[in-house]
């Protein structure tokens, strides 16, 4: 291992879970788990249409049936609520404002339209089913296409043409290098829509204190954090945040508030005054009702008193769909308060399949100007994306603009680049972040530059080399903007790739392939991600996003010698548990028994706006992790020098004995230290020491790279592929737990994997929802997923180093790769994502489509 | 509502439960039982997560009544360690660092201490043959396969597969 | 996603249970592993008023499979079906099919006779009752009647049998000495429900074909047979020119449905290369290599 360690040297080793202490025992809990005592059950009454308007809901019926507790209507609950409002308005775009429920219209399948609450799931299933809804039908909008043509029914009122967002960048002189090109390569890549599908579905479980009011909500949420800021603010007059005018009456809030936002605006000075205005402003230009929304967001956002509690132990993945607030989690908020009681709802299977989150339905027009040689010259893309019906708050489909601009290049040189992007509202789920939510930027280069090497007549190999970045681009910025440094180490993965493929025993797996009617084909697909990326990544992206992705953590030790961390982060799968033990336990030189980590609990941690997401866990929240502790531990160096009448750099811990080097027999413990410290203080519990940060990374790079090889093998009877090989050649820098890091790696090819040939959420053209259950959405298995090899490159950066995320990797990488391999195999230039035996029977011309 | 009675021996405590007919055995054994080791992924048969063992075979606890279960002893992923000793394949699977969420991992153990007592010594193919009926949506397979594999070799110098009680 | 309410009865004999049926006919749903009705009822897509469970009705244990044919009762889980070595010896192309039949938690409870009156046009107990030339056994308040295999799968889960009648047992013809049987399929993933599947049959006397019986599943509403290509077959020897023959007809015969797993021309296309390779497999079984 690389990385300088203090103590033991826990980090780097694949140290087994703490976590599975609980979860190989069954005693892991997750929200379903919770079951309060006496609580309430919520079902939704759900659209069983694509699009149409409500003329009428008799909720009589249901609320005579026995166990019957309350049936609200849509409008009934959005009563009092303020709606979703844009969180990250870009250049060009409108977002729709919305309420948690449906009240007029209904824009997708499962479209909430009301609630039963009732004492069990069952009957308030049995309820939803007798509530009577009158729809009058509207033309559903099921495909990009039909969004834009001509005469096709509007989603949103001020939503012309069904566009959210249509907005061009351009970097470097593009006319110019495409006239000057000595050919343009183009092609029309399309992705089909696809689900996040954590094994746990969402789930909410709502306590109401009887004397305070007080919300305890026990959740499935990436963002626990935005989740109690939005419950607050977009419910203020159900009692939870109280009005303004009360708010304002009430000095000792008053004063909080203004100095919570004199705080906000000092310490996010510099971001603040980057922000580009112009965009809220359009937004404004077409609903002035949002600036009164946003008001309200604003002071939820800083009326902390009024915060409800978030809190979770163990959520079953999320890959993305847990981040943005559920719509259903307002409603059974709205609903605990309404009626005093604990609400819970466990989302099932076929709702998550229709409201759960969906993602990555796109298409590209791409352009590639390049010269015979194979010289990549200038890309000029198109892209759209299909929103669904409601924009996810706070981020969803109308961050992807952004992400795409700085992007799409990836890892090589080209001197214009130029991106309209659209994106369109269907009558479909809404789309939320899915695993690396840019990860097609991959998928169209990647097969585009394969594209570029088959019409020239080169190995795709070749076209990568010739233009790909090496370490010598180290230090200079990337055409669209961020700083590349040393971790930009793309070129190290390809190479060390490339090293690793025996091409004579592809040739001979070619061949023989050939006997049996198959076909052998390679793909490669080679890319860098921000994780976290440089400091001007995020401004590239959107200027002054920085200030939302810091991240806080706190490091004590209390008055009896514990040591106790305290995170934003929320785990749901990728092992913090473990992780930030093994890196504090190094800090101080003690066991990882020692460390406890505290997760999940809103009160404890600090704000965030983003919570476990963005590959953030290991570079922002280990990192955190590790520089609070170091700032503690010499807190108590200085008083351990004290106690034992030496200079604090003579002073070591080993194994949690803190003692002059070379006299280990007369040192002090922690609770020896902290309890002197206490004495001291008068401060017999609680932390004695303590230290809190908002952490933007170390400042440097934060690239994480990866090249990743896919060997398929399709048998031209039947159209199955199999994957006999598949490398990921991955470097994220220092790495605190291989196993662990092994496993992302692995879980993001599968579901990218899972995404080439097996899953599709199927709509039909009027949107029509076919893909309802786990029989029709097909999520890969143990028999479809192969064995994957992984190889760790480590490069450390010159200046201070730190870890670089890898969570979303491996589905960045995967389609890509699958997809040239693909049309390796079969001798053409695959244009779409989605490719199940049928599809590539007809695409190796076995089959006609029907 | 049509009401029931119940006895069955889930880790080898016997209940009698009065459940409505309608229930379904995972929902009874979450609930009344308070075992909530036993996940719901999907209600419908695909998933796995729900799976225990049903007089020492495989099941799905989500597609069964409660009622149907009468008279029958079950297992769940609760009563495989003795006590605070692991099971050797809850040891495999920890050492092997199988789970990342571990939502699905209920249904795993429980398939494999299946599999293992039927197949002590299961090629990785028949291993992922056999697993196929439960869904990792975190892993991509690989660290479950290789736990299989670690347990069979932890089991071999230990003995069965069963479940001890 | 819970079940909707229901009466629920669990009468220890059939007479009793053919009663219950007698009163409640078409409000009733019979309960047997309850591998497809439970996850119907769980969806909501089936809301029967009485849910007569008859899975502790000693007279539907039945499973006797020998040299002169093999009879299986309503509560044969294919678990015991795919571990009986009676089966595998006597009824080896039901032994064949129930490794494909979903997962091995599934096979704990479903039932074989279940499967059949469940009547999946993609299950392969249909199928092999169709190609094996089975006879139903349907009991009633008012007796008994025997529905041959060709007559008792009408379409999508619609079968010949009524709301007050139970299926008791299939029986299966003795299993000819000289015949050798496969079950083949295409599935999206492993044990998913076949795209298009196969149990075939062929039977070899001195070097030829002298019969053959391929039933398809997922390829049509029901299960089905292409006796143009089981014609072809006969005479020939058992190779590869006599199966690509049958293969042919097949593609042209079938008329598949298209959904999104895979298109109709699809669906006959690997229903051919099915073909193929069941025969091939069914020969490799009585040591003929194609
Ligand atoms: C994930 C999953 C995968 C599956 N994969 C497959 C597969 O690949 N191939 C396949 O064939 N099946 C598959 N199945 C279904 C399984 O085979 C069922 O066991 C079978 O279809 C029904 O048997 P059962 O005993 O469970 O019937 P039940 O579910 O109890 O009943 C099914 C239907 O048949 C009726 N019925 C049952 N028994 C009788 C009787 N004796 N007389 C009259 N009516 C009766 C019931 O009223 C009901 O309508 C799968 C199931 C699941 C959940
Ligand atoms: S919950 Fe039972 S199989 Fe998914
Ligand atoms: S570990 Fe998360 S689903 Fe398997």
């Amino acid at each position: 291992m690389s990385i300088q360690t203090s103590g033991l040297g826990f980090v780097g080793q694949s140290v087994a879970r703490i976590e599975d202490d609980r979860f190989l025992v069954g005693k892991g809990h997750f929200v379903a788990d919770v079951q309060p005592e006496g609580g309430l059950h919520a079902a939704f009454v759900r659209s069983p249409f694509p699009h149409a308007t409500i003329t009428a809901i008799d909720t009589s019926e249901a609320r005579r049936l026995a166990g019957v507790v309350a049936v609200y209507s849509g409008a009934e609950l959005n009563e009092g609520t303020h709606p979703f409002v844009p969180f990250v308005a870009s250049p060009g775009s409108y977002s729709p404002l919305y309420k948690p429920m449906a009240d007029e219209k209904v824009r997708h399948i499962g479209d909430p339209v009301a609630l039963v609450v009732a004492e069990s799931r069952r009957v308030a299933e049995d309820a939803a089913e007798l509530v009577i809804v009158d729809y009058d039908l509207l033309e559903g909008v099921g495909s990009i296409d039909k969004a834009l043509a001509p005469g096709t029914p509007q989603l949103w009122e001020r939503a012309d043409g069904n566009t959210l967002h249509d907005h061009t960048d351009t970097y470097g002189d593009v006319d110019a290098v495409f006239a000057a090109a000595d050919r343009v390569v183009t092609l029309t890549l399309d992705s089909h829509r696809q689900a996040n599908q954590p094994m746990e579905t969402r789930g909410t479980v709502v306590e109401v204190d009887p004397a305070t009011g007080h919300l305890t909500i026990h959740n499935t949420s990436q963002g626990p954090h935005v989740l109690k800021w939005a419950i607050a603010a977009q419910t203020v007059s159900q009692g939870q945040l109280r009005s303004l005018w009360q708010f304002l009456r009430n000095t000792q809030r008053r004063k909080a508030f203004f100095a919570a936002a004199k705080e906000f605006r000092r310490s996010n000075a510099a971001d603040l005054k980057k922000q580009d205005n112009a965009a809220m402003k359009g937004q404004l230009k077409k609903d002035r009702s949002l600036l009164k929304h946003l008001g309200q967001m604003g002071l939820g956002l800083l009326a902390k008193d009024d915060y409800p509690t978030v809190t979770s132990v163990d959520i079953g993945g999320g890959f993305g769909s847990k981040g943005p607030v559920a719509r259903e989690d307002l409603p059974i908020a709205i609903a605990a308060m309404r009626l005093g009681k604990t609400v819970q709802w466990i989302e099932d299977r076929v709702e998550n399949l229709s409201d759960g989150g969906q993602a990555r339905e796109e298409r590209f027009d791409v352009e590639m100007a390049v010269n015979e040689d194979g010289t990549m010259k200038g890309m000029r893309v198109d892209a759209i994306v299909d929103a669904g019906a409601y924009p996810s708050f706070p981020f969803g489909a109308h961050v992807l603009p952004g992400m795409w601009k700085v992007y799409m290049p990836g890892p090589y040189h080209v001197e214009a680049f130029q991106l309209r992007t659209r994106v369109v509202a269907t009558n479909k789920g809404r789309v939320v972040p899915y695993r690396g939510p840019w990860a097609n930027e991959t998928f169209v280069r990647e097969r585009a530059i394969d594209a570029v090497a088959a019409e020239l007549g080169m190995t795709a190999a070749d076209v990568r080399a010739k233009n790909m970045m090496t370490e010598h681009d180290a230090p200079s910025h990337f055409l669209t903007g961020p700083t590349i440094d040393e971790t930009m180490s793309t070129r190290k993965t390809f190479d060390r790739a490339l090293e690793m493929i025996d091409g004579d025993e592809i040739a001979q797996m070619k061949a023989d392939a050939k006997a049996r009617n198959h076909r052998v084909g390679l793909g490669i697909a080679s890319y860098h991600e921000a994780a976290p990326g440089p400091p001007d990544f995020a401004d590239a992206m959107s200027p002054g996003a920085g200030m939302l992705t810091k991240e806080d953590g706190r490091a004590t030790v209390e008055a009896d010698g514990r040591i106790v961390m305290y995170t934003s982060q929320v785990p749901h799968g990728q092992s913090h548990q473990t992780t930030y033990k093994q890196v504090v336990a190094d800090e101080f030189g003690v066991s990882m028994d020692d460390v406890e980590i505290n997760w999940g609990n809103t009160d404890k941690s600090q704000f965030s706006f983003i919570g476990t997401g963005g590959s953030r866990g290991g570079p922002l929240g280990a990192g955190v992790m590790r520089k609070t502790a170091r700032q503690v531990k010499n807190q108590m160096l200085e008083v351990a020098a004290d106690m034992l009448e030496a200079s604090k750099d003579d002073i070591q811990i080993l194994d949690g004995n803190i003692h002059v080097s070379g006299v280990p027999a007369h040192g002090l413990s922690f609770a020896d230290v902290a309890g002197e410290v206490a004495k001291r203080t008068g401060v017999a519990l609680g932390p004695v020491f303590s230290h809190a940060e908002k952490y933007e990374g170390v400042g440097n790079g934060g690239w994480s790279c990866a090249t990743h090889v896919a060997v398929v093998d399709i048998d031209l009877d039947t159209g199955k592929v199999e994957i006999p090989k598949y490398l990921v050649v991955e470097d994220c820098g220092p790495i605190i737990n291989p196993a662990i890091v092994d496993g992302q790696v692995r879980g993001g090819v599968a579901q990218g994997i899972g995404a080439v040939f097996y899953e599709n959420t199927y709509y039909d053209d009027d949107a029509n929802l076919l893909t309802t259950t786990y029989m029709d959405y097909l999520i890969p298995t143990a028999m479809e997923i192969p064995e994957i090899e992984i190889e760790h490159l480590e490069t450390l950066t010159k200046g201070e180093n730190d870890f670089r995320g890898v969570g979303e990797g491996g589905m960045i990488g995967a389609p890509a790769a699958l997809t040239n391999a693909v049309s390796d195999a079969l001798g053409i230039q695959v244009t779409e994502q989605y490719l199940p035996p049928s599809r590539i029977l007809e695409l190796a011309g076995v089959i006609d489509p029907d | 509502m049509s009401t029931e009675q119940v006895n069955v021996t889930i880790n080898g405590l016997s209940h009698s439960l009065d459940v409505e007919a309608r229930r379904t055995l995972a929902d009874v054994i979450r609930e009344d039982v308070g075992l909530t080791g036993t996940h719901l992924g999907c209600e419908h048969g695909v998933c796995g997560a729900c799976t225990i063992l049903l007089d020492g075979q495989p099941a799905r606890a989500c597609l069964m009544l409660a009622v149907q279960a009468d008279g029958a002893e079950i297992t769940t992923i609760e009563g495989l360690a003795d006590g605070d000793e692991m099971h050797p394949v809850q040891r495999a699977m920890k050492e092997a660092m199988a789970f990342q969420c571990a939502f699905c991992a209920p249904g795993f153990l429980m398939s494999t201490v299946a599999l293992l007592e039927e197949n002590p010594n299961p090629s990785a193919e028949e291993i992922r043959k056999e697993l196929s009926g439960n869904l990792c949506r975190c892993t991509g397979y690989q660290s479950i396969v290789a736990g299989v594999e670690t347990a069979v070799r932890l089991l071999s110098s230990t003995g069965t597969a069963g479940v001890n009680q | 996603m819970k079940n909707p309410p229901f009466i629920y009865h669990r009468p220890e004999s059939l007479a009793e249970a053919l009663a219950l049926l007698a009163e409640f006919g078409d409000d009733a749903k019979i309960l047997a592993g309850g591998q497809s009705l439970l996850p119907v009822m769980a969806l909501r897509l089936g809301r029967p008023d009485h849910v007569v469970d008859i899975g502790r009705i000693p007279e539907l244990l039945t499973l006797d499979a020998g040299p002169s044919g093999t009879t299986i009762g309503a509560l044969v889980r294919h678990a015991e079906a795919e571990r009986s070595a009676a089966i595998a010896t006597h009824a080896p192309l039901v032994a064949a099919a129930a490794p494909h039949i979903g997962h091995r938690a599934i096979r704990t409870r479903g039932t074989l006779v279940g499967s059949v009156a469940h009547a999946d046009p993609a299950a392969e107990m249909p199928a092999v009752c169709l190609a094996l030339g089975a006879t139903m056994v349907a009991a009633s308040v008012g007796g008994t009647r025997l529905i041959d295999a060709a007559d008792f799968h009408e379409g999508y889960l619609t079968t010949a049998l009524e709301p007050n009648e139970i299926l008791t047992e299939i029986r299966l013809p003795a299993w000819p000495d000289d015949a050798g049987g496969a079950v083949v399929e295409i599935s999206r993933r492993h044990a998913d429900y076949a795209l298009v599947g196969l149990a075939c049959i062929i039977e070899v006397g001195d070097g030829s074909i002298t019969g053959a019986a391929l039933a398809f599943f997922g390829a049509d509403s029901t299960p089905v047979r292409v006796a143009d290509a089981e014609a072809v077959l006969v005479g020939r020897p058992p190779a590869e020119s006599a199966f690509a023959a049958a293969a042919e007809i097949v593609s042209a015969r079938l008329d598949p449905p298209s959904d999104i797993h895979g298109t109709a021309n699809y669906r006959k296309h690997i229903a051919g290369v099915l073909t193929r390779r069941g025969l091939a497999e069914a020969a490799a079984t009585i040591g003929v290599t194609a």
